[in-house]
């Protein structure tokens, strides 16, 4: 008793000292992103100014980068490729929710005939890499007719399991007796779906909304090989064009960086809560 | 019988919408892959004779396949066990502080949220090896540590990403500092699992911080560094943006950039060879699932022989 209570003390002394080790990892971390903002509010000259020491703050600070990005429309359709990254992440997102919930409910709540071999397939595709699937999805695209479109982005996104696995975990919780209820109620089993269990399972419906964006915001792959127009591309092939004309031009490319990185950042912060415990919950990141 | 029928239906119907998805643009790319990669197809050509084998014999014939696969090999054994290190270790240092828990969790996961371009462009500059933020601290560090007196050499530019001995070391640092909080998170379920009651019965058995985590800690994590292991593997044979934003239209001094992803890619959509890179996307499938397998085989027959043996 005594040596435990001895231990307990030394943890309680020592333990705040972990914080050190922590904070030197935080700054380490976030390093990058903050020579990120620095570079992108720093003069072409402020950039080289002094390399013989680190400096942080731009001096003076501004904003060129940004309108030098900003400005080049026909030659970088910034806005349009913010754009397109929007619109093609919020449809994706929609498509997925909608899609996954009334198979997640299949798969949890309804039985029948060959639901077990279906899952069991869906199961085992987890290990197929997805850059495997690349060249063939890249020709199914094309002979449907889709190659430069929105559909070629949004449509084959609907195919993952993730959201299905993530989904039925959650359904499979909810009691048998609120169905049962509901059923001698009249209800259908939509009703159910959309009354009962859906209601229910706001958490992994915020969790998998909130994966399916960032993932979709960052794909590179897809918009890669599915797209070739400048009209078409997304904001982080933007970036690798950027990237390829403008590689010395360290300013207006870490301004361009900062615009396709900001809106994930926020949208992490706004709703860490949900993809923390989306992740701890499903052993999973989404990716 | 009417009404079993019914529910069947039912059933059905609910899962067609994503099932008719899934097989369009997963189950059929599956199969239409190895079928192309049957094929020498041209992406504009009309005719594609059916070739056998011959692309794979041809990959395994390719010194230039052969250093892709050994770049994506190096790749996988710095990333993985550096990687989860590091998670590891944050998750411990994580788990055992009292507050500021969500602040620490939410930063290191936050660069797991930006696009790989973003990441890549700006490690890219971070690397630069005149104005690159990494050389300039090195070189202020050691010209500090020099003013004190201490007998080291003066301080010459690192060139990360144009030493060929460098790249795949550079672009290792650059995934763990996008990937780890990923598995950070997952190691600290893991943590967040093991019952306080071990670690109060080893403080009274007068077990030191070290025996505990030795004997506790880690045993008890098994399952979630099996777990984080088989995905990091799994992820990191796959690297591709990485190479592409650093090196494009190139795969970096001497290919050392270059992987099995960027090969496949540069076959397939800058030779037009797409039968070829098809070959190059299923011997990489190959090796996953052959990798994969074996992990599992080995950890459950370790867990069975731990079990046998307790």
């Amino acid at each position: 008793m005594s040596l435990s209570r001895r231990g307990r003390r030394f943890w309680k002394e020592w333990q705040p000292w972990l914080h050190l080790p922590l904070l030197l990892f935080a700054f380490l971390f976030m390093m990058p992103i903050l020579w990120m903002l620095s570079t992108s509010l720093k003069a072409p000259d402020d950039i080289v100014r002094d390399l013989a020491s680190v400096h942080w703050m731009p001096h003076p600070a501004t904003v060129a980068n940004f309108q030098d990005v900003l400005g080049k429309v026909e030659e970088f359709p910034v806005w349009r490729w913010t754009g397109n990254s929007l619109f093609i992440s919020l449809t994706t997102t929609a498509l997925v929710l909608i899609v996954d919930s009334l198979a997640a409910f299949a798969y949890a709540r309804l039985k029948w005939k060959g639901r077990d071999i279906i899952f069991a397939v869906l199961l085992a595709t987890m290990l197929v890499p997805g850059q495997a699937l690349l060249i063939p999805t890249y020709l199914l695209v094309r002979s449907l007719g889709w190659f430069d479109t929105y559909a070629a982005l949004i449509v084959p996104a609907g195919a993952g399991t993730f959201g299905v696995f993530l989904l039925r975990q959650f359904f499979q919780a909810i009691p048998q007796e609120l169905e049962e209820a509901a059923r001698i109620d009249g209800c259908t089993s939509l009703g159910i779906l959309r009354h009962v269990v859906l209601p229910l399972s706001l958490p992994a419906l915020a969790a998998l909304s909130i994966f399916t964006f960032i993932a979709t915001w960052n794909a590179f792959e897809g918009p890669l090989l599915f797209t070739d127009s400048m009209e078409m591309r997304t904001l982080p092939i933007g970036i690798a064009i950027f990237q390829g004309r403008y590689s010395t031009e360290y300013g207006p490319m870490m301004a361009a960086a900062t615009l396709a990185a900001v809106p994930v950042i926020i949208a992490f912060l706004l709703f860490q809560r949900h993809i923390i415990k989306g992740i701890s919950l499903t052993g999973m990141a989404g990716r | 019988m009417r009404r079993n029928f019914r529910t069947h239906l039912t059933g059905w119907l609910f899962a067609l919408p994503h099932l008719v998805l899934f097989t369009l643009f997963l189950l059929i790319p599956v199969v239409y892959g190895f079928w192309i990669s049957l094929h020498q197809w041209h992406i504009l050509a009309t005719a594609h004779p059916f070739v056998g084998l011959a692309n794979y014999r041809a990959a395994l014939a390719d010194d230039i396949f052969w250093i892709a696969a050994r770049n994506t090999g190096n790749f996988v054994l710095m990333v993985v066990p550096f990687g989860n290190l590091v998670s590891l270790l944050l998750a411990l240092g994580i788990s055992s502080v009292k507050r500021g828990t969500t602040f620490y969790r939410a930063l290191f996961y936050l660069p797991g949220v930006i696009s790989i371009a973003v990441v890549a462009v700006l490690w890219g500059w971070l690397y630069h090896s005149q104005a690159g933020l990494i050389n300039i601290s090195l070189a202020a560090f050691v010209a500090g540590l020099r003013q004190l007196g201490l007998p080291i050499p003066p301080f010459t530019a690192i060139n990360w990403l144009s030493d060929p001995k460098l790249v795949m070391p550079s672009i290792v640092l650059m995934t763990t500092w996008w990937t780890a909080g990923g598995n950070m998170l997952l190691y600290l379920a893991g943590l967040a699992g093991i019952s306080d009651s071990y670690y109060e019965a080893a403080c009274i058995d007068g077990a030191n911080g070290w025996q505990r985590f030795r004997h506790i800690t880690l045993p008890l994590l098994r399952p979630t560094t099996v777990f984080c292991l088989v995905i990091s593997v799994l992820g990191a044979f796959q690297i591709f943006g990485q190479s592409y934003v650093f090196f494009s239209p190139g795969s970096g001094p001497a290919r050392s950039g270059l992987t099995l992803a960027l090969y496949m890619y540069q076959q397939g959509f800058n030779q037009y060879q797409i039968g070829y890179g098809a070959a190059i996307a299923y011997l990489l499938f190959l090796i996953v699932l052959v990798l994969t397998a074996l992990q599992f085989l080995i950890f459950s027959g370790e867990r069975r022989r731990a079990e046998a043996g307790g």
